[in-house]
């Protein structure tokens, strides 16, 4: 069940990604737990950011905490990942 | 304020989302309207207070003051025996609740307290050294108690603290308010609609975009369910 919970959040992150930056499906698909977002993706940027969050609580049904968010949630794929698993197991 | 379509026959009115959305989907809702021009249907865009060509400054108006234009820009069809139905996009869905409208179709309709977070993070984002309190981060401290409150600048907009407060509260028009309402979302949204729908989400894109195959699926959506709402 986890596992088809990380699944799904690693889908829905992924679409969102490509959603919100315009990234390209290959790009999109190319993401591992190791690549870096914010800060290292030009596309992400901190007005994206407030997009980004958002998007994420309405394609999953969760609300993000201002102070929640920092950098280490957003440092890559996998640390977001597993910010979000942590919000929906609640 | 912007008219498609045929002086006869039921009568829609779009209202845009609030703020820098509605730039995002301007172009998409016309595109909807030359849609719905296109099967018989006739449309109006108007221009709110606070939004495109109108003469009032956004940082004047509360959400009533921009529901209420809504209000008026119906009214002429509305006294002249027209039907009339509303449909808006995302946060439009926030400025129908004044007029009387004989059904309401929203597309991807966003609350207030969603709205208004968005708002926030945008702030805090263009502010990173300044951290924003929790829930009264547009009220400026240094503000005399007899002056009123300064309006707040967010991405270019400048908005009235009483419009963020009205944000804090607000929520779309329900099935417990009476009348047709339709709901439709992007498939990407998991929350109750009447229809999903594939589609990117627009307003989240950082320049304007369009999406001709989703305007004309929403249109077909809007006119049949127009039809059924005439029987």
């Amino acid at each position: 069940m986890i596992s088809e919970d990380y699944d799904r959040i690693d889908a829905t992150l992924r679409s969102t990604l490509r959603d919100v930056l315009g990234l390209s499906e290959s790009r999109a698909a190319a993401l591992d737990a190791d690549t870096p977002l914010f800060g290292a993706m030009p596309e992400l940027d901190s007005m994206a950011v407030a997009g980004l969050l958002t998007e994420i609580e309405e394609r999953l049904g969760i609300l993000i905490e201002d102070d929640e968010i920092d950098g280490e949630m957003l440092e890559s794929f996998g640390a977001l990942v597993r910010f979000v698993a942590t919000k929906t197991r609640r | 304020m912007l008219r498609f379509g045929p002086d006869q026959g039921p009568l829609v009115a779009v209202a845009l989302p609030l703020f820098e959305d509605a730039n995002r989907v301007r172009g998409f809702a016309v595109a909807i309207c030359r849609a719905l021009a296109a099967r018989g249907v006739a449309t109006i865009l108007p221009d709110l207070p606070g939004q495109g060509e109108s003469l009032v400054l956004l940082e004047r108006c509360s959400i009533l003051d921009i529901a209420d234009g809504f209000d008026c820009a119906t009214k002429e069809a509305w006294n002249a025996n027209r039907r009339l139905y509303g449909v808006a996009l995302r946060s439009g869905a926030l400025l129908d609740k004044l007029a009387l409208l004989n059904g309401r179709w929203h597309f991807a309709p966003q609350d207030g307290p969603s709205l208004l977070r968005d708002l926030k993070r945008i702030k805090q984002a263009l502010q990173p050294h300044i951290r924003l309190s929790d829930t009264d981060w547009y009220f400026d401290p240094q503000t005399p108690a007899d002056h009123p409150d300064p309006p707040v600048e967010i991405a270019g907009n400048r908005i009235s603290t009483a419009l963020l407060t009205d944000l804090s509260v607000y929520a779309p028009w329900t099935p417990a308010d009476g009348g047709p309402l339709r709901i439709v979302r992007l498939d990407s949204d998991p929350a109750p609609a009447d229809r999903h729908v594939p589609g990117a989400a627009l307003w989240r894109r950082a320049e304007p975009g369009n999406d001709i195959t989703l305007a004309r699926l929403l249109a077909d959506d809007i006119a049949d369910w127009i039809a059924t709402c005439e029987r």
